[in-house]
């Protein structure tokens, strides 16, 4: 390989067929007279412009048959000539510069054209120069070279992660390695499971226990999460009723005092709820908005009035605090009740979160969008973190999330996108340069995804994600093959 | 009763395709290229006379008259009966300059023509380091080896004239063995028929031109460029007002030169619409009928583009270098042979700059 030319961050560079370069790959440029070495990623990957290409291929054409022969080559020039042809030129982005062992962000050496060695910089010999893996090491997969990747687990603490990719990709799936990855490391994790694939973390492919089966805790609403009003706190309550189910400011205000009506009373029940209203004195409009969220609540069948039957998520939340997973199943529940469920479980969180009985929670949400409030984006982001909800959005719909998310995203993963749209909305994730995000993202192969932030220490890294030994849930249910078997 | 024996000859299938074996000449010629290239002497002090461009020589160019020249105007048919084409055509080109010597490639191309196919054989590229030292080697080498050139004294030459000789050198052998292995087939040459160069003496050209008599080919020898005048104008305007197809012969123009010799008889071709109109040489020991004929068969067995026949334009299509080739060669020569090339300053520009035009010296 040669240094060709430096523009600004990108840098060119001649490759030849012989030598094994991929997009997402490490190079370094070393000077060795200076001492001093540039690294760079391979973005993009071209044919060299060589002079007299275009005849070369117009004369050598024979599709049509129309004209055949062939060479007495005795020197084998030909096999040279391909390999002139087949020379690539390697877009690639400058990412730090190393002079005497030390990685800084400076880019403004030019290395010497003439004298420059470039090759392969392996991707693990960068994670050790930044002293990535030392104590909390998550084994996230594999990178090009075929070595294995493991970074800090460190590096989700504390803020907002993103896992984009079409249908199919591995999105998922990354989304399973990192909670187990963080259960393992002690983590409590809630999981907002739309599809009901996470079911399947306590269990190896064959169905039995794994490592991980006391660890996990599935929650169902309407079967084992139901919980009393008692175990409920106003505030929590009216959240449901005004987020999810917009009742009006009056009307609400009208719910507080039949809610402290029926605490003084010692009467907080389903039941009990709905005879106040019925016999609560007041505008007939009002108590028809009453009425209608009264009975959605019911048909929600998230609550109930018998005891024995209620589930306390603030125990499930405490066994998952020395690492554990609270997954709520959301799977064949209705939008409405989807959301009537997301208020609680947020509600209660920030509750334990900010009278300290949870010190914090890693949040992993599912297609956010089609049940989280529009307001709460911009909680998540902003206030929640500091009350130590660290959120994990996953979608395949990447235009959901909105640019502002993407810009304060800690880290993303990202997986194949083929869509220009959806290439233009990741694109503007200000982790890595828009052409970087565009062009490898284009041609992962499923089940690779480019990592990008603090988790790779703001080097773009391709990772081909490791395989889990659990049940995979959750899939696309098939006619044909159903029929077929 | 007599059985009527049919009137059988060999097809022209069965000149087509012609077997890699009978050229012999490509072996010498990697024999030599490799010993050029390997058998490398010390460096010696560079000379001015190596830096001097290599300049082509157009033999073809003036020859003394004798007696009134004259013209004859044929309107041609094309006539369709099924006959073999075979052109051939060889390139060289300069690769660059090593610190004793220059590095060139020649190669070349043969591609016949049959019902409505073509076929092609390239011939090389064979890459040659050519220096003071070794340039008479290599020639008398090659000139000892070819089938057609045999006998001749040969001299010392001017390094500056080995890519020309090497070239030719080349298309004479790759002729001659195209020459014995067709029969009854028109043979396209590029350039003319004129001997008594260094690399095509006369006897040589004459053997060329009575094998292929012998077996029944005919050579049409198609120069792009002339620099023959007759009536005050280059021979090729001769036939502009003329409509396609036509053949001008011109009679009577000196075939003597010096020490060359044309040993051919000189037409002007116009064979399409179009601008273009080419110089034809046609054996002069050939009926001129039999010329006539040949050029007709032409006519009615070829695509022409701008009068020029597709065959022969294939044959330099596959023969000529692109500038990929160029680099794939020179990289051939650096892995294989070690060898440097050298940029060598170019004295026009240093000296005149922006004014300097020209090749570098």
């Amino acid at each position: 390989m040669r240094l060709y030319r430096k523009e600004g961050l990108n840098v060119q560079i001649i490759s030849f067929p012989n030598e094994e370069v991929a997009k997402g790959n490490y190079l370094v440029v070393e000077d060795r007279e200076t001492g001093r070495s540039l690294i760079v990623q391979v973005v993009d990957i071209q044919y060299a412009n060589i002079p007299g290409i275009l005849e070369e291929l117009l004369r050598n054409y024979n599709g049509d048959s129309y004209i055949k022969g062939e060479d007495l080559d005795p020197f084998e020039v030909g096999n040279h000539i391909e390999f002139i042809q087949d020379a690539r030129l390697l877009i690639c982005k400058i990412r730090a510069s190393n002079s005497d062992g030390v990685l800084v962000s400076a880019n403004s050496w030019l290395p010497s054209r003439s004298r420059a060695i470039v090759k392969p910089f392996p991707i693990e010999k960068l994670l050790i120069q930044v002293k990535m893996h030392e104590v909390y090491s998550m084994h996230l997969g594999e990178t090009m070279e075929k070595k294995g990747l493991c970074v800090d687990v460190r590096t989700l603490d504390g803020g907002l992660n993103i896992i984009t990719g079409k249908k199919g990709t591995g999105k998922s799936h990354m989304s399973k390695l990192l909670t187990l990855s963080m259960v393992k490391h002690g983590a409590p994790i809630v999981v907002l499971d739309l599809n009901g694939e996470y079911a399947g973390l306590g269990k190896d492919v064959d169905g039995k226990p794994n490592e991980f089966s006391g660890k996990i805790h599935v929650l169902t609403p309407g079967k084992n999460l139901q919980v009393t009003l008692a175990q409920l706190k106003l505030g929590v309550m009216l959240k449901i009723l005004v987020n999810a189910l917009n009742l009006p400011g009056t009307s609400a205000r009208e719910f507080r005092r039949i809610w402290s009506f029926l605490q003084q009373k010692d009467g907080l029940s389903m039941s009990n709820l709905g005879e106040a209203i019925k016999n609560w004195k007041c505008n007939q409009h009002v108590r028809d908005a009453l009425f209608s969220r009264y009975y959605t609540l019911l048909s929600s069948r998230l609550f109930t009035d018998n005891s024995a039957q209620a589930t306390s998520l603030r125990d499930a939340l405490y066994k998952a605090r020395v690492g554990g997973a609270v997954v709520i199943n959301l799977r064949d529940i209705s939008t409405i009740g989807r959301h009537i469920v997301v208020e609680y479980v947020l509600g209660k969180l920030v509750e334990l979160l900010t009278s300290w009985k949870l010190r914090a929670v890693f949040l992993f949400a599912e297609e956010a969008h089609l049940y989280l409030r529009e307001t709460y984006w911009d909680d998540i982001v902003t206030r929640m973190r500091h009350f130590g909800v660290f959120t994990t959005f996953i979608t395949n719909q990447p235009d959901t999330i909105r640019e502002n998310i993407y810009s304060q995203a800690d880290n993303l993963f990202l997986f194949n996108f083929t869509n220009e749209h959806d290439l233009e909305t990741i694109s503007r994730a200000s982790k890595a340069d828009a052409e970087t995000v565009k062009s490898v993202v284009r041609d992962l192969p499923p089940f690779h995804c480019l990592a990008l932030g603090k988790v790779v220490n703001d080097f773009p890294v391709v990772v081909r994600v490791r395989q889990l030994d659990v049940l995979a849930m959750g899939q696309t249910r098939l006619f044909f093959s159903e029929r077929n078997s | 009763m007599v059985n009527a024996q049919l009137p059988i000859t060999t097809t022209p299938k069965y000149n087509f395709p012609f077997s890699e074996e009978n050229i012999c000449l490509p072996q010498k010629f990697m024999e030599l290229s490799i010993s050029s290239l390997k058998k490398l002497q010390p460096i010696q002090p560079f000379t001015e006379s190596m830096a001097t461009s290599l300049s082509t020589t157009n033999t073809c160019t003036k020859y003394q008259k004798n007696c009134a020249p004259s013209t004859k105007l044929f309107k041609l048919e094309p006539d369709r009966t099924d006959t073999s084409i075979v052109a051939i055509d060889v390139s060289s080109i300069k690769l660059g300059e090593t610190k004793t010597g220059i590095l060139l490639a020649v190669r070349g191309a043969i591609v016949w023509k049959q019902a409505d196919s073509y076929r092609y054989l390239r011939v090389g590229p064979f890459p040659f380091h050519a220096s003071e030292k070794n340039k008479d080697k290599i020639y008398n080498r090659l000139h000892q080896h070819s089938q057609v050139a045999h006998n001749q004294k040969l001299t010392t030459f001017n390094l500056q004239y080995i890519q020309t000789r090497l070239t030719t050198l080349l298309e004479r052998w790759i002729q001659a063995s195209i020459n014995q292995t067709t029969r009854n087939s028109l043979i396209l040459w590029d350039g003319c028929l004129m001997a008594g160069t260094p690399e095509t003496p006369t006897k040589t050209m004459a053997q060329l031109l009575a094998k292929a008599r012998t077996n029944g080919n005919v050579i049409l020898a198609f120069s792009k460029m002339t620099r023959l005048f007759l009536f005050g104008h280059r021979i090729t305007d001769l036939v502009w007002k003329h409509p396609p197809p036509c053949l001008v012969l011109i009679s009577n123009y000196s075939d003597r030169a010096g020490s060359m010799h044309l040993l051919g008889n000189l037409y002007v071709a116009k064979l399409t619409v179009g601008n273009c109109a080419f110089r034809l040489d046609v054996d002069k020991e050939l009926a001129k009928m039999r010329a006539i004929e040949a050029v007709k068969k032409l006519l009615g067995n070829d695509l022409f583009q701008q009068s020029y026949p597709e065959t022969l334009r294939l044959a330099h299509i596959f023969s000529t270098f692109t500038a990929n080739e160029v680099l794939g060669l020179q990289r051939c020569i650096a892995k294989e042979s070690n060898l440097k090339i050298i940029t060598r300053l170019n004295l026009r520009r240093l000296l005149f700059g922006r004014f300097g035009k020209g090749s570098d010296g």
